[in-house]
C-alpha cells in the first residue's frame, strides 16, 4: 500500500484550523482553555512528525559516541541516567552537558518552540 | 449508557444541593437570610474544587470563595499536602502575621455537608501572570511587585507555628528524598533529571533557621491589583523549613510566563532581596536562593511529570493533564542554563 492520503500532517493541520479560527472564538470559560490546550497537544504531534525522525538518529549517534557502544535510543538514554546517578560523569563534563542541552532543545523544538526561542 | 441530558441533570443536581447546603452553612454562622447568588465553579483540580459565590447576609452582599478538599486521590506524591481545616488555620495565622492572606469567614463542619473545607472572603484582582506581565494597567505597579514580595516574604516567615504542628518540617535533602521517590514511580528515565537530582544532592545548603514556609509563593499564586499584591493564595504545599525557598521558587524561569525580569518576571532580584532584609526576614545569600531557584526547576519538572504522567498509574489522562507532561523540558533546560551560567 502506498502511504495514505492526505498524510497525517494535513489532516492535523485542518483539524487545528477547524479548533483555533472556528471553534476557539466561540468558546469561553473552562472550554475556551481546554479548546486551546487541544489545538496545542495536536500541534506537538504535528511537529512531532515532522521533526522526530530525525532527531531520533541524531540523538542516538550523540549516545554512542558519549557511552562508547551501540544501542537503541530507549536503551541508551536508560543507561546514561542511571550513569549519571551513579556518578559515572562528572557534573560539569562539558561532552555531557554539551548532549543534554542539545536533546532537551530539540524535544522543545517538538513540545514548545516558543521556550528555547524566549 | 448515560446520555449527555442524565449527566447535565445530575451536575445541576449536585449544583442545587451544594447551593442549598452552602445557604444553611452561611445562615447558621454568618447570618440570615443566607441566600447564595452567582455560583460558579473556578477550578476542579484532583484535590479540591474553588467556587465563587456571593451570600447575602442581611442587607449587604458578601462577595465569597468556597474552597472543598476532596479525600486525596492515590496518587504519588512528593510531600505531604495541607488542606480542609488545617489551610484555614494557617491563612488565620498568616493574617496574625501581617500577610494578606484569604480573610475565613467560616471553615465547613461536619454538620455542613459539604466536605472538609472553608469559606473566604473574595479579594477582585488578577491572578494569572502573563496578564500582570503585560497588561497596561499593571505597568506603573509591576517595578514594585517584587520589593512586595519581598516585605511579604518576611512577614510569611515570621508566623508563629504554634498551633500549626500540622505543619510537615522538610530539610532540603528531605524534600529531594520525597521528589528523588516521585520520579522513580514513573517509567521515564531522563539523563538531564538525573543530572539536576545529583547536583541537588551534591550543594545541599546549610539551612540557618526554620520557618514556616509557603511553599508555592510565586507569579499565579498572587492576586494583583493596580495597587500591588492584594492577596496570597494557594497555602497546601505549606511546611516548615528553610525560608530560602519562597524567594528561589519566585524566581524560577516557569513563573516568569514570558517577562523578561527573574522575579515572577515582573522584578529584580535586588529589589526582592533588598526589601526582604529591609522588612526584618534576615540576610539573603544570593547563592543560597539560588540553590532554590536550581532545586526548584527539577522539583517543576517532576511535578510535569507526576501530573502529565498519571495515566501509567492507571489515572484516565484529560487533556490538560496529558499536556503538563510535555512540559517536562522546559524547567530542565531552565536548570541546566542556570548552574552552567547561561541563564
Amino acid at each position: 500500500m502506498p502511504e495514505s492520503k492526505p498524510e497525517a500532517g494535513i489532516l492535523l493541520d485542518a483539524a487545528i484550523d477547524y479548533l483555533e479560527r472556528e471553534l476557539l472564538p466561540t468558546l469561553a470559560g473552562y472550554h475556551r482553555f481546554q479548546c486551546r490546550v487541544t489545538a496545542n497537544v495536536l500541534a506537538q504531534v504535528r511537529r512531532e512528525l515532522a521533526l522526530a525522525p530525525g532527531q531520533a538518529e541524531a540523538e542516538r549517534a550523540r549516545l554512542v559516541a558519549l557511552l562508547g557502544h551501540e544501542g537503541s535510543r530507549d536503551g541508551l538514554n536508560a543507561e546514561l541516567a542511571q550513569r549519571i546517578r551513579c556518578g559515572g560523569f562528572a557534573l560539569d563534563d562539558p561532552s555531557l552537558l554539551a548532549h543534554l542541552r542539545q536533546s532537551l532543545v530539540e524535544a522543545l523544538r517538538i513540545n514548545n518552540p516558543k521556550w528555547v526561542a524566549e | 449508557m448515560t446520555t449527555a441530558r442524565e449527566v447535565i441533570a445530575e451536575v445541576t443536581a449536585a449544583r442545587e444541593t451544594l447551593a442549598e447546603r452552602l445557604g444553611s452553612a452561611i445562615r447558621r454562622r454568618i447570618g440570615a437570610p443566607g441566600e447564595i447568588r452567582a455560583l460558579a465553579r473556578l477550578t476542579g483540580g484532583a484535590t479540591k474544587a474553588t467556587w465563587s459565590f456571593d451570600a447575602v447576609v442581611g442587607d449587604e452582599t458578601l462577595p465569597l470563595i468556597l474552597q472543598q478538599a476532596s479525600a486525596l486521590p492515590g496518587t504519588a506524591r512528593a510531600q505531604p499536602l495541607v488542606h480542609g481545616t488545617q489551610d484555614a488555620l494557617l491563612m488565620q495565622a498568616a493574617a496574625r502575621a501581617g500577610v494578606p492572606a484569604p480573610r475565613v469567614r467560616l471553615v465547613l463542619e461536619p454538620e455542613d455537608g459539604l466536605g472538609e473545607g472553608y469559606v473566604t472572603e473574595r479579594v477582585e484582582g488578577e491572578t494569572l501572570g502573563r496578564k500582570i506581565n503585560t497588561e497596561p494597567r499593571f505597568a506603573s505597579v509591576r517595578p514594585k511587585l517584587a520589593a512586595q514580595c519581598g516585605a511579604i516574604l518576611a512577614a510569611i516567615h515570621r508566623i508563629d507555628p504554634r498551633g500549626l504542628d500540622f505543619l510537615a518540617p522538610q530539610t532540603a535533602a528531605e524534600q529531594l528524598a520525597g521528589y528523588r521517590t516521585l520520579g522513580d514511580a514513573f517509567e521515564h528515565p531522563l539523563p538531564a533529571l538525573e543530572l539536576g537530582l545529583r547536583w541537588v544532592a551534591e550543594n545541599l545548603p546549610r539551612a540557618p533557621r526554620t520557618t514556616v514556609v509557603h511553599g508555592d509563593f510565586r507569579n499565579g499564586n498572587l492576586i494583583v491589583g493596580e495597587e500591588g499584591v492584594r492577596c496570597v493564595l494557594d497555602w497546601e504545599l505549606a511546611q516548615r523549613g528553610d525560608p530560602m525557598l519562597d524567594l528561589g521558587w519566585l524566581c524560577v524561569k516557569t513563573w516568569r510566563f514570558g517577562g523578561p525580569l527573574p522575579v515572577g518576571g515582573f522584578g529584580r532580584r535586588e529589589d526582592l532581596f533588598e526589601a526582604y532584609e529591609k522588612a526584618g526576614g534576615g540576610h539573603v545569600d544570593a547563592a543560597h536562593v539560588r540553590f532554590w531557584e536550581a532545586f526548584g526547576c527539577v522539583k517543576w519538572a517532576l511535578m510535569c511529570m507526576q501530573k502529565g504522567l498519571g495515566y501509567q498509574h492507571g489515572q484516565r489522562g484529560n487533556v490538560e493533564a496529558v499536556a503538563i507532561g510535555r512540559r517536562i523540558e522546559e524547567p530542565l533546560l531552565d536548570f541546566l542554563d542556570l548552574v552552567t551560567g547561561r541563564g
